[in-house]
């Protein structure tokens, strides 16, 4: 008898209890998923940035449309890959979003990996209205997959009053190369014993930005893995060994000391995207001692501009979620075309959008005080559109991981060509091509 | 009588081994057969042991294996250790303040993540507070670059890891030196033991089986390490701080994902665990 | 005592107060970023702000519904710790008590269990979980239900092995007593052998709460709705930006790291040694 008791007990309480656990919220249990034919979600990251963008957004489109419903949720960046890629893999589509962002380096490869997961976008959007280098990235075989969304144009944001104690000017900043940052680099560690930039040896953001300045990648036009034939990287890593040698640099590691470096004003400057302008933003007290200039060419490299580019990302509607068609139109009423939209946007979140419309917007042609007194918004979207396009391909996290070794290597002496040509071969080997 | 007792005796089992064969050797079953898949996400076609050749000509792979046992071998042993001392210590009745002790001791494996790294990362950077208090008693004359080298970040870990454990692995210490009765070390002091002596000859042969359990359990811990290496230093600089774990995780989320190799991965953890712990279990069942 | 005694003594507590800066520095910290501006966290300040009612507002007033977190954390940890407790602690006791070469080898194989990394099952999982939703009852773990991250804690391996190790130490002649006496097996189990084993239960329910509290990958994959988010998913949205709000952050970490605190301090004096002696003797 005493067995059945206890057994009948443990099973009772187990079932008891995963069933209250769960009937006691069932029944708000569908309304996140897109099962009603008026709601729509959309995931993203960033709570201060795309995040505060899609609600307004959404609240632009509910003016017109007062019957839609849209959620929007906050998620790491992290998290939604990780649940995109079981649920899709799975072919699990509850509680997907119809929605979601996805950043431009990794667009590629989903649309590649999920082929008829993502809806085609282009009959909501026109790829001239974009920057050209955002739409090298959304499409495949001609079709358009991804509304651009946020430029990640790079600059160089530096300290006018360190730079003057240096013995230079905002003069010496304009058509900056690299090899003259360095200059300039060297004297301000003399003259006021802070550090030129930071560099992270785990991340080489600086040599990706470089390769792009000059229109070119880790892999070539047609996907295939370019490392040890490849001249921009060369010269890239030319000038990051340079940097490191050069003795003004300090070394860091991750974000957060990244920015601790900026706020307590460590260094003098910063060559980055330009989402970096909230985070230097925060320092009241530095107000008004920033500018900022083009981003450096690199002078040995003919093909390379003062413009380049770094993170961003686009907006993708997944196919079979259901509700394409109110996921597109408030696409195409909101980032797919609305200058109203982009012209807060630079103002709430200092967003610098890709549509070239939105540099006729008047929050773009304000006086910013924190940066001198300087037109902000107007030289980014200026040098948003020269950018050079870079097809960033399937495998850029993959190839990198491999490459802050190999750039290492080099930094510590190794011979540059036979480096690339032994991490040439890994890489292939790694991806499988 | 005898068969009674034995029925009883898998009844208090079957609910565990329900719920362990159906959420996890189902879906073992299951990975392992991906493993012999390869291709990116969906478009999987089946490649034989091609996943688990290319491992061996896989230098990231090689990289996470050497750091992965290389954390093993150094940080498990001190922990433990270390942790035994500690609680042994806090077992101590007339000791003032042994709740505050424990709790403070304790309070590591509870702090956040985002938190200890940050802190981490500040006082072990170049110009923090380790190298300033290292320089002022001379111990060493240049400042060390604790996460942007590759051998100074490996210790760097293995502090980080010792630092968030020992607390945790002192809890299982504590809770086990309660079976040992008190009478027992107030003979030996009697007969004139003295702490140390009381500590090997008493305490460790009394807690092996908790031993044993502790040290599977860290050598398990260390071989999916991945909140640390991924906090702190990202595996970096230059993957010289890399975990299997991680790099599971990179193949699955960070590049494109392929499921089939991220299996193989596995199961070589796998197969590394159920070696060791057979080699634990063997050695420290002994006596039984 | 004798002077060496008391030299030893000093010594324990010196050593003792060392550890405790070492291992409170980093938990202080948070706390003093948590009463701080985000800038002010940034730059490394070390002294306590009076920012914290601010951080507290920013928090509770986010999208990311922290206290409806809280609450699906709260809940699922003492589901998962309370069914725990007696299933795995069941198990544990069986294999120990009722040794025979049959069983050990089960054993052998429930410990294999806690040796494959959990990404390596996580997508299996997932599909078999999504079917869940399709069949009456079992619908009540599928994918979306708190049901299914409680189902997949309440048997761990490690659960088992820690009981069965800390088994190995009950005295097995109370067994023998017991049945003398004429109580039955579960009888001896829930009489006996539970109220005996206090510290193990009160280091076990420690380290399940824990686990179950900090719990990330599963839930993430298996809960969709941002109401039915755990507090470690909404730790980790708010760690995603640009501009990380440092100093509500650490609120919200401070808030969250609360429960396991308290719940080890007060289950500690479980360990109060000499315990389990009485009953010996």
């Amino acid at each position: 008898m005493r067995v059945k008791k206890f057994l009948a007990i443990t099973l009772a309480s187990t079932m008891l209890m995963s069933v209250a656990a769960c009937g006691s919220t069932d029944d708000n249990k569908n309304s996140a998923s897109a099962t009603d034919e008026n709601s729509i979600t959309i995931w993203a990251w960033d709570e201060a940035f795309n995040i505060k963008a899609a609600q307004e957004a959404k609240d632009i489109y509910l003016e017109t449309n007062p019957d839609a419903e849209i959620n929007i949720v906050t998620m790491a960046q992290d998290d939604i890959v990780a649940k995109l890629n079981t649920s899709l893999s799975s072919s699990s589509y509850d509680g997907l979003p119809n929605i979601v962002l996805i950043e431009d380096y990794k667009s590629q490869g989903y649309l590649t990996s999920y082929e008829d997961e993502f809806a085609e976008l282009s009959d909501i959007m026109n790829q001239d209205d974009f920057a050209s280098y955002k739409t090298a990235v959304n499409q495949i075989n001609g079709k358009v997959y991804g509304i651009p969304f946020d430029s990640g144009v790079t600059a160089t944001f530096y300290r006018t009053d360190l730079i003057e104690q240096a013995g230079y000017t905002t003069e010496d900043m304009k058509n900056l190369t690299w090899e003259k940052y360095i200059e300039i680099g060297k004297a301000v560690k003399e003259k006021t014993g802070k550090d030129l930039c930071t560099l992270d040896p785990s991340d080489i953001g600086q040599i990706r930005m470089m390769m792009q300045s000059a229109g070119a990648w880790y892999t070539d036009a047609d996907g295939k893995v370019s490392i040890s034939n490849n001249q921009a990287l060369k010269d890239a890593i030319k000038i990051y060994k340079d940097m490191v040698d050069s003795g003004c640099v300090k070394q860091i590691s991750d974000w957060d000391q990244f920015v601790g470096a900026l706020n307590n004003g460590e260094v003098a400057s910063v060559v980055t995207g330009c989402w970096i302008a909230p985070s230097i933003k925060m320092a009241d007290d530095q107000s008004g001692k920033w500018a900022v200039a083009e981003f450096p060419k690199m002078a040995a490299n003919e093909d390379s501009v003062n413009a380049s580019s770094i993170g961003g990302a686009g907006w993708y509607v997944l196919k079979n979620v259901g509700n394409t068609e109110l996921a597109k139109d408030f696409l195409k009423n909101t980032f797919a075309s609305n200058i109203e939209l982009m012209n807060s946007l630079a103002d709430s979140i200092t967003l610098v959008s890709t549509l070239n419309a939105a540099s006729e917007g008047e929050n773009y042609s304000k006086a910013n005080e924190f940066f001198g007194g300087q037109e902000l918004f107007s030289d980014l979207a200026k040098w948003t559109s020269e950018v050079p396009s870079v097809n960033y391909g399937l495998n850029t996290y993959a190839i990198e991981d491999l490459m802050t070794e190999a750039v290492q290597a080099i930094v510590g002496g190794a011979d540059v060509d036979s480096t690339l040509t032994e991490y040439q071969a890994q890489i292939e080997a790694a991806i499988g091509a | 009588m005898k068969n009674k007792v034995n029925l009883k005796a898998w009844i208090f089992t079957i609910p565990s081994l329900i719920l362990i064969v159906s959420f996890v050797f189902y879906p073992m079953i299951q990975a392992f057969i991906t493993s012999f898949y390869t291709g990116v996400a969906n478009n999987l076609s089946f490649g034989g042991l091609a996943n688990y050749q290319r491992l061996l000509t896989d230098t990231t792979f090689q990289k996470a294996l050497f750091n992965t046992l290389l954390f093993l071998v150094i940080q498990v042993p001190i922990m433990i250790i270390l942790a035994l001392i500690i609680s042994s210590i806090l077992n101590n009745k007339r000791l003032k303040l042994r709740g505050f002790f424990r709790t403070a001791i304790f309070l590591p494996c509870i702090t956040s993540l985002v938190a200890y790294s940050i802190v981490f990362k500040s006082l072990f950077a170049s110009d923090g507070f380790v190298n300033a208090m290292l320089m002022n008693l001379n111990i060493i004359a240049e400042p060390i670059n604790w996460l942007t080298n590759s051998t100074c970040a490996r210790i760097l870990i293995i502090i980080a890891i010792t630092w968030r454990w020992t607390g945790y692995n002192m809890i299982f210490y504590l809770a086990g030196l309660q079976s040992i009765d008190d009478s027992v070390y107030e003979a030996a002091e009697i007969d004139g033991a003295t702490g140390f002596q009381k500590f090997r000859y008493m305490t460790v042969p009394l807690l092996k089986p908790i031993i044993l359990f502790t040290s599977i359990n860290s050598t398990i811990g260390t071989l999916q390490l991945f909140d640390e290496t991924m906090n702190i230093t990202q595996g970096g600089p230059a993957n010289s701080t890399i975990t299997i774990s991680q790099y599971i995780y990179n193949i699955l989320f960070k590049y494109q994902p392929n499921f089939g190799y991220a299996a193989a991965v596995s199961f070589v953890i796998v197969v590394l665990i159920v070696v060791l712990s057979f080699i634990q279990l063997k050695v420290g069942d002994k006596n039984d | 005592m004798t002077k060496q005694a008391k030299i030893l003594n000093i010594v324990q507590y010196i050593v003792l107060i060392i550890l405790t800066i070492i291992s409170v520095f980093p938990f202080f910290w948070m706390i003093v970023a948590a009463t701080n501006p985000s800038v002010e966290v940034t730059k490394g300040t070390l002294t306590f702000g009076s920012y914290f009612t601010e951080n507290l507002k920013t928090l509770l007033s986010s999208d990311l519904q922290f206290i409806n977190a809280f609450k699906n954390s709260l809940f699922i940890a003492v589901i998962t710790t309370t069914l725990a407790m007696i299933v795995s602690s069941a198990a544990g006791y069986a294999f120990e008590v009722y040794k025979n070469k049959t069983r050990d080898k089960v054993f052998n194989f429930v410990l294999l269990s806690m040796m494959v990394p959990f990404a390596a099952l996580m997508v299996p999982l997932f599909r078999l979980f999504s079917n869940f939703n399709k069949v009456p009852v079992l619908e009540n773990i599928g994918l979306n239900t708190n049901g299914s991250v409680i189902i997949i804690a309440i048997a761990t391996a490690f659960l088992i092995f820690f009981f069965r190790q800390n088994t190995r130490t009950f005295p097995k002649d109370l067994i023998e007593a017991a049945r003398i006496d004429g109580l039955g097996e579960f009888e001896i189990f829930a009489r006996i052998y539970m109220p005996t084993m206090k510290s193990t239960y009160a280091a076990a329910v420690v380290v399940t709460f824990m686990t179950s509290w900090n719990n990330y990958l599963w839930p993430l994959i298996a809960l969709q709705s941002p109401e039915k988010r755990t507090l470690p998913l909404i730790l980790s949205a708010m760690g995603s930006s640009y501009t990380p709000d440092y100093g509500m952050m650490m609120t919200a970490v401070v808030i969250s790291t609360l429960p396991t605190a308290l719940l080890f301090f007060f289950m500690q004096k479980q360990f109060v040694a000499g315990m389990t002696g009485s009953v010996k003797g």
